[in-house]
């Protein structure tokens, strides 16, 4: 597992059963020093090569099953653990083309034992950094640029 | 199962410590490697990090935790988790909700072997109070914890006082009830008093004396032996630590102290919590002499 949340390993195109392209994927990390239920997570924006792809056009993968941001959301009991990375699926008609490209994807998750201060829509923003960092809760907008062959 | 048949003070790792290096660099076993390398003999772990497939781990992952402990000698101290009421963006679970987390946790603990667990509760204010129906949700799982020999102690923490009003409703819990299933783990940051310049402190935080967890220590099953600063000559510089160990053998105390690292540099590219954690057990080694 790589240190940064985006990882190497893991991007690629993905294809639908008729063999299309429909989108791409790449493989993120927990940046936390625990685990977390799914319902913990708040999924934000992909960017890449400055085109923006809402949260709408995303789906989270863990242990092969697929999520949207709604499924998320309800699901307390579903964990996700730090050592296991989770793949993002981006929808996009024919894909990415071959060589570098730049991604930028924010995500937050709420830790639910802080105080309500650091809890609020406004601190858990994941297109937007924490008003206060912290090593072991890492930062909500990570980017790398990595190549697709 | 590995068990240190020692009465008193014993030496053990919260391997939270090494939150900046596990699975990226070291796997579980080297962690217990790690503990074995100091000679400590007591692990806490965090369930949610710590446990592959929590909260439903495999049988395999189970016996290779066991296999763990008795290759390491290493024991089960203390299982880390938390009651997260607040997992729902909009609502807060109901106190069934929350008492069925609970057991599930109480479980899965026994079936690792712990007898002690850090039970964190969600917060609800700046002053770090619990939500208002923790005694309803610890009610609802006693009958369980005392059928599997659990005890659920919250941790006390800077800025919280020992001699504090949370302390005080925890202890007045623990009489009314009469339980023996719920008590405490204090955390050395309480015993305090030395600052840098400039460096933030909280406006609550009041140091306690040493002797202040004096009338604690029935209901005292697990401290966390927080560290801040460690010198060259294996002394920590900032909370009064021969007079803690002094008091806690006085009173012929006996369980874990579990080294807890948690300063921010341990995320600085290249920085060995091993060895930090290796300075402060020369210094509890030279204390307890075991």
């Amino acid at each position: 597992m790589d240190r940064q949340v985006i990882q190497s390993t893991g991007f690629h195109n993905i294809k639908d059963e008729e063999g299309k392209v429909v989108g791409f994927t790449f493989r993120v990390r927990l940046p936390y020093y625990r685990g977390i239920y799914l319902s913990q997570l708040r999924p934000g924006s992909c960017f890449v090569d400055g085109e923006k792809f809402t949260k709408d056009e995303i789906t989270w993968v863990f242990n092969g099953e697929e999520y949207t941001w709604q499924e998320l959301a309800e699901d307390f009991h579903t964990h996700w653990v730090p050592n296991v990375c989770a793949a993002i699926r981006v929808k996009k008609e024919g894909g990415l083309a071959q060589g570098f490209h730049d991604i930028k994807y924010g995500y937050s998750f709420e830790s639910s034992y802080m105080p309500p201060m650091m809890e609020s829509d406004e601190a858990l923003n994941p297109d937007a950094e924490s008003p206060i960092f912290m090593p072991e809760f890492g930062h909500h907008v990570n980017e790398r640029r990595l190549l697709i062959v | 199962m590995y068990h240190y048949n020692k009465k008193g003070l014993k030496r053990g790792i919260a391997v939270y410590s090494y939150s900046a290096e596990y699975g990226l660099t070291k796997n579980l076993e080297d962690l217990f490697a790690e503990i074995q390398d100091m000679g400590a003999h007591g692990i806490e772990i965090l369930a949610n990090t710590h446990i592959d497939g929590y909260p439903y781990p495999s049988q395999e992952w189970v016996d290779n935790w066991f296999r763990l402990c008795d290759e390491y000698e290493v024991e089960p101290a203390e299982y880390g988790h938390w009651i997260d009421s607040h997992a729902l963006k909009g609502r807060e679970l109901t106190t069934e909700e929350s008492v069925e987390m609970l057991k599930r946790d109480i479980r899965l603990a026994h079936r690792l072997g712990f007898h002690v667990m850090r039970t964190k509760m969600p917060v609800i204010n700046e002053k770090l109070e619990p939500v208002t129906n923790w005694r309803e949700i610890i009610k609802g799982v006693l009958p369980l914890a005392e059928k599997l020999g659990m005890v659920m102690c919250p941790e006390i923490h800077n800025p919280s006082n020992l001699k504090g009003e949370m302390v005080q409703q925890y202890v007045d819990f623990i009489k009314e009830t009469g339980t023996k299933n719920f008590g405490l783990n204090i955390d050395f940051s309480v015993f305090r008093t030395e600052f840098k310049e400039g460096e933030w402190r909280d406006p609550l935080y009041v140091p306690n004396k040493p002797e202040d967890i004096i009338p604690l220590l029935p209901y005292v099953y697990c401290c966390h032996a927080k560290f801040i600063n460690m010198n060259d000559n294996f002394e920590e510089t900032t909370m009064p630590y021969p007079e803690i160990i002094r008091v806690l053998q006085d009173n012929n105390w006996d369980g874990y102290l579990l080294s807890e690292y948690e300063g921010p540099d341990k995320y600085d590219e290249g920085y060995e919590v091993g060895q930090t954690l290796r300075k402060h057990h020369i210094l509890l080694k030279n204390l307890i002499g075991d």
